[in-house]
């Protein structure tokens, strides 16, 4: 057994036969327990060690070969593999509480285990194209059969897409300015490749307006968890480019550039998000920002910045999960999720209502949830590198705190005579408190994550010197 | 260590009470179990006293390089006394409430306990972070509170606002942590930078309603005489606590704030003075309370902050409580307006310490007319309740739990903490007491001084109303702007717009470098 085949092969056909075989119901408690499972196995069997299980000797190899090219997933990739398979248990499990999620857990099974092609395949440039792929295989879990797709899937699609040959053409540019390094005509022009190649994968300011719509116009389960799964994998692409070139590394305009486009989404994402009048967007927005909280992180040049930006990708997991479901729950009483349809639904909803502000709290970085402390840490990394930048991401966190209290103020502004009822199933009930008790758990002992923390860091071996 | 034992009693009986309630909703022996384990946390305090000062750190997160600040919380004078406080006022509560169901109440009274539990590590701790997540848990609480209790999308919308004012105030004390981590790095309030200071009493003014003026609370709130009085009283105390352990640096901000607080305090202290009943002045109270201890703070006198807190929960507290017609209990509860009389051994004897400053003259008047009031609360207490077909032991629990309040402001007037004993400021007390002889004796006699309906700020002071509604116009035309450009990015044309934007933003970069 190799771990490439355990950690894509097996997702990617599992999603297969479930999306043929299974009902909505059980694909979700499939796609659920092997994620789960496979979290499990990261955790406790070791990549590359040979296990003695009495007389049987079990060892993972690290990597497959593929037509000439390799996949490789090493024991310092375990607690990565851990992290992914772990929240998108989350994700598959919710999804069946979450009502109407079209062919989710095979599809998002599926998407998993290309996102993770992408962090394992040698050379690691071909990473852009299994993230093409994944893209496209997002579309049938976003669009029904027969239905046009909306403004926003189209333009998913299209900046998703349109990164893909930047990135490639920056891949070869960089092979040239690795081999002729004074060449400041090639640095800059791979530079700026590299650059237009991110800023659409991760819709940099202002290629983002995609995702409010997304949200608008698609299932906001679905859409959310591709807003976790595509910036979890593109930031640790990201990483990957910046671990490799020292050039990249050591560039402090690249550092710059970096910051100032995370701030920039951070404040604007803000500034948009509390002027939200649904549901949906409001999520979007967060979302966005907090893409700019990563690229913000992924700009320092401190030691500990990857603990940061991995102390962001697990608590926005979570987060994005928690509320997505919430969302979702609240749409099959008001489907449109604008103000107008949502107000008072607190009475009748209190478990999502509940589960919705404190992950939308959580992603303000309100003291005592999970997005409090990576965002303490992010603030004081940035006191001594920029006070601006710290600053105007403040700002932005303000932004998405008057759109949670705005959400918060019309889902609780119920009539005179509305009672307090219970109308979210057992199920939905379980894991919008499973999510909210991870958010107070990661607010209040992020120690949890230490075991995971330490070894994530040794993912970008030049990075975490 | 003794922080924790003090906490873990309140919080286990807490959570004894909630399991009785599941398995024995009827038991007789509930209050009791209520009462005892809150004495037991009041006793406990004592404890406190050969252990000043002392410090409690909890495990640091990890890693520590990246969050260096540990949860700390710290005894000292000011925080045993604010702890002492509220202590005293949750057996005061549990005492009356004996005449109150069991079935009905069991779980209000668990959740006083708990509360309690989580004021007394609010006015124990001892950095921004530590009293960040303290106040971050009792606004949530509070929240969950409110909304259960209120009906109506007005008072719904109330309790919102209420919320995110005090969220706002989180805000300024996150700011001044962040903003320190560029100096030193870890800090309690004793070592906190000067220009951290006015950050702290923003964030008090906004918590407390007085920066800008507002009522945090609405008056007509469901939540009246026990678990309201604790709700408000320790909720207001675990933000005052703050002041106590800070000394705030004069800035140049100083005398704007001053004026602001001033004005706050005698609105507050007018309406409290004017209220036909005591539980609808209670938020003015918390209103002209709160002025006088922000006062003392940004006139560099923590001291004196931490007395006029212990003196809004305890005097206050006792008044509030009152719910029973009883002459010679009311007579006694005038010690209440001894306690705010600032005079040596009182217990605000060092709220005055601070010195002259242009606003005492205003502030004096505040506290004349909280005094007044409170005389006149005292005195026309027309409590609905009564003891008559209570059995003999309940009619002693009662009187009993306002005694403690009476003795533990007399106590602490007397035994104080470091620096509480002042004898100094004897000028300004006499003053205070002309004053407040002069509004008594008004208020018998001229009309201005009668009771007049509750209302809002927002209906009393048409200038404050200009303020916000000059904030909402601003806030409606970003709104439309913010939506002018959403519309372009996400229309037909968004594509090219985004285009065009990333062209512009690169060749920025490209001029940058």
């Amino acid at each position: 057994m190799s771990a490439p085949i355990l950690w894509i092969v097996l997702p990617f056909l599992t999603g297969g036969l479930i999306l043929v075989l299974f009902g909505e119901k059980y694909s979700s408690y499939a796609g659920g327990m092997l994620s789960a499972i496979l979290a499990l196995t990261a955790v406790f069997i070791p990549i590359d060690t040979a296990l003695l299980i009495g007389s049987i000797s079990l060892k993972i190899s690290p990597a497959v070969e593929v037509f000439g090219r390799s996949f490789q997933l090493n024991t310092t990739d375990a607690p990565l593999l851990a992290m992914i398979y772990g929240v998108s248990a989350l994700w598959f499990f919710g999804a069946e509480a979450s009502g109407k999620t079209l062919r989710f857990a095979p599809l998002g099974l599926i998407i998993v285990s290309l996102l993770t092609a992408s962090i394992a395949v040698e050379p690691f440039l071909y990473a852009a194209l299994f993230l093409a792929m994944a893209t496209m295989l997002a579309v049938p879990m976003l669009v029904p059969l027969y239905q046009k797709p909306g403004r926003g899937t189209v333009r998913f699609i299209i900046y998703q897409i349109f990164a893909m040959p930047f990135i490639l053409f920056s891949g070869w540019m960089l092979a040239g300015v690795e081999a002729n390094p004074g060449n400041l005509a090639s640095t800059l022009q791979a530079g700026l490749m590299l650059s237009m190649g991110f800023a659409f994968l991760f819709g940099i300011f202002p290629l983002y307006h995609w995702i409010p719509k997304l949200m608008e116009e698609t299932s906001p389960y679905a859409a959310s968890f591709l807003l976790w799964a595509f910036p979890t994998f593109t930031i640790i692409f990201a990483l990957g480019f910046l671990d490799r070139y020292t050039w990249l590394r050591n560039t402090p305009q690249i550092s710059n550039v970096i910051l100032s486009s995370g701030i920039i989404m951070t404040a604007t994402a803000g500034f948009f998000g509390a002027f939200q009048r649904h549901l949906g967007r409001t999520l979007a927005y967060a979302a966005i920002a907090e893409t700019g909280l990563l690229l913000a992180a992924i700009s320092l040049r401190s030691v500990d910045f990857l603990s940061i930006v991995f102390l962001i990708l697990i608590s926005r997991g979570v987060e994005l999960s928690t509320w997505a479901l919430a969302i979702s729950v609240i749409k099959q009483k008001a489907y449109l999720l604008k103000f107008s349809d949502v107000q008072g639904l607190a009475r009748k909803y209190p478990v999502a209502t509940g589960a919705l502000i404190f992950a939308h709290l959580s992603t303000t970085g309100f003291p005592l949830l999970g997005g409090f402390p990576p965002r303490l840490a992010l603030w004081q990394e940035l006191s001594s590198a920029s006070p601006i930048a710290m600053l105007w991401i403040f700002l932005g966190m303000a932004g998405i705190l008057i759109s949670a209290i705005r959400s918060l103020a019309t889902l609780v502004m119920a009539d005179e005579d509305a009672k307090w009822e219970w109308n979210e199933t057992w199920a939905q009930t379980a894991m919008l408190v499973i999510g909210t008790f991870g958010l107070i758990l990661l607010g209040i002992l992020p120690q949890v994550l230490q075991p995971f923390l330490r070894g994530l860091p040794a993912l970008f071996e030049h990075l975490a010197q | 260590m003794l922080i924790l034992i003090t906490c873990l009693l309140l919080f286990l009986t807490a959570a004894g009470l909630l399991v009785l309630r599941v398995v024995q909703p009827n038991a007789r022996y509930t209050w009791l179990v209520a009462s005892g384990g809150a004495a037991l946390a009041f006793i406990s305090m004592f404890f406190w006293l050969p252990q000043n000062p002392s410090a409690l750190t909890l495990p640091s997160w990890r890693p520590l390089s990246l969050f260096p600040t540990p949860i700390l919380f710290a005894i000292n004078g000011v925080s045993w006394a604010l702890a002492l406080s509220i202590s005293a006022l949750t057996l005061a509560i549990l005492l009356t409430a004996v005449t109150r169901s069991v079935v009905s109440n069991s779980l209000s009274w668990a959740g006083i306990l708990a509360l309690s539990g989580v004021g007394i590590l609010a006015v124990t701790a001892n950095n921004p972070l530590t009293l960040l997540l303290i106040w971050a848990f009792i606004d949530i609480t509070e929240l969950v509170i409110q909304l259960s209790s209120v009906d109506g999308e007005k008072n719904n919308e109330q309790v919102v606002v209420s919320f995110s004012t005090r969220v706002l105030g989180m805000l300024f004390i996150l700011w001044a942590f962040i903003q320190n981590f560029s100096g030193s790095g870890v800090f309690s309030f004793e070592t906190m930078p000067s220009g951290a200071g006015i950050y702290l009493v923003m964030a008090a003014g906004l918590r407390l309603g007085i920066l800008p003026l507002h009522l945090p609370y609405g008056a007509g709130s469901s939540l009246r005489r026990r678990f309201g009085t604790g709700l408000r009283l320790i909720g207001a105390i675990s933000t005052l606590g703050m002041l106590g352990h800070a000394t705030i640096t004069p800035s140049e901000f100083t005398p704007f704030l001053l004026f602001f607080v001033s004005a706050a305090g005698l609105y507050g202290g007018w309406m409290w003075l004017r209220a036909p009943d005591e539980l609808t002045a209670r938020p003015y109270w918390l209103i002209g309370m709160a002025a006088l201890a922000v006062t003392s703070a940004l006139n560099e006198n923590p001291v004196g902050a931490a007395a006029w807190g212990s003196a809004m929960l305890l005097t206050g507290g006792a008044l509030f409580l009152s719910s029973v017609r009883n002459i010679r209990l009311s007579r006694a509860m005038l010690i209440g307006v001894w306690s705010l009389s600032a005079f040596p051994f009182s217990l605000t004897g060092s709220a005055w310490a601070g010195g002259f400053h242009f606003t005492t003259p205003f502030m004096l008047i505040v506290q004349a007319l909280l005094m007044a009031g409170m005389t006149r609360h005292t005195l026309r207490n027309n409590g609905n309740e009564t003891l008559e077909d209570q059995p003999g032991w309940a009619k002693v629990a009662y009187p009993a739990g306002i005694t403690t309040l009476l003795v533990v402001q007399i106590i602490l007037g007397f035994v104080g903490w470091e620096g509480a004993l002042q004898t100094q400021s004897w000028l300004q007390a006499i003053i205070a007491a002309i004053l407040t002889a002069g509004l008594v004796w008004g208020s018998r006699r001229l009309r201005i001084f009668n009771p007049v309906r509750a209302h809002w700020v927002s209906a009393a002071s048409g200038s404050v109303n200009n303020i916000y509604q000059w904030l909402w116009s601003m806030y409606r035309g970003l709104a439309r702007l913010s939506l002018t450009v959403t519309n372009a990015f996400e229309g037909e044309g968004g594509m090219m717009w985004s285009l065009l934007f990333l062209i512009l933003f690169i060749s920025f970069v490209m001029q940058g470098n």
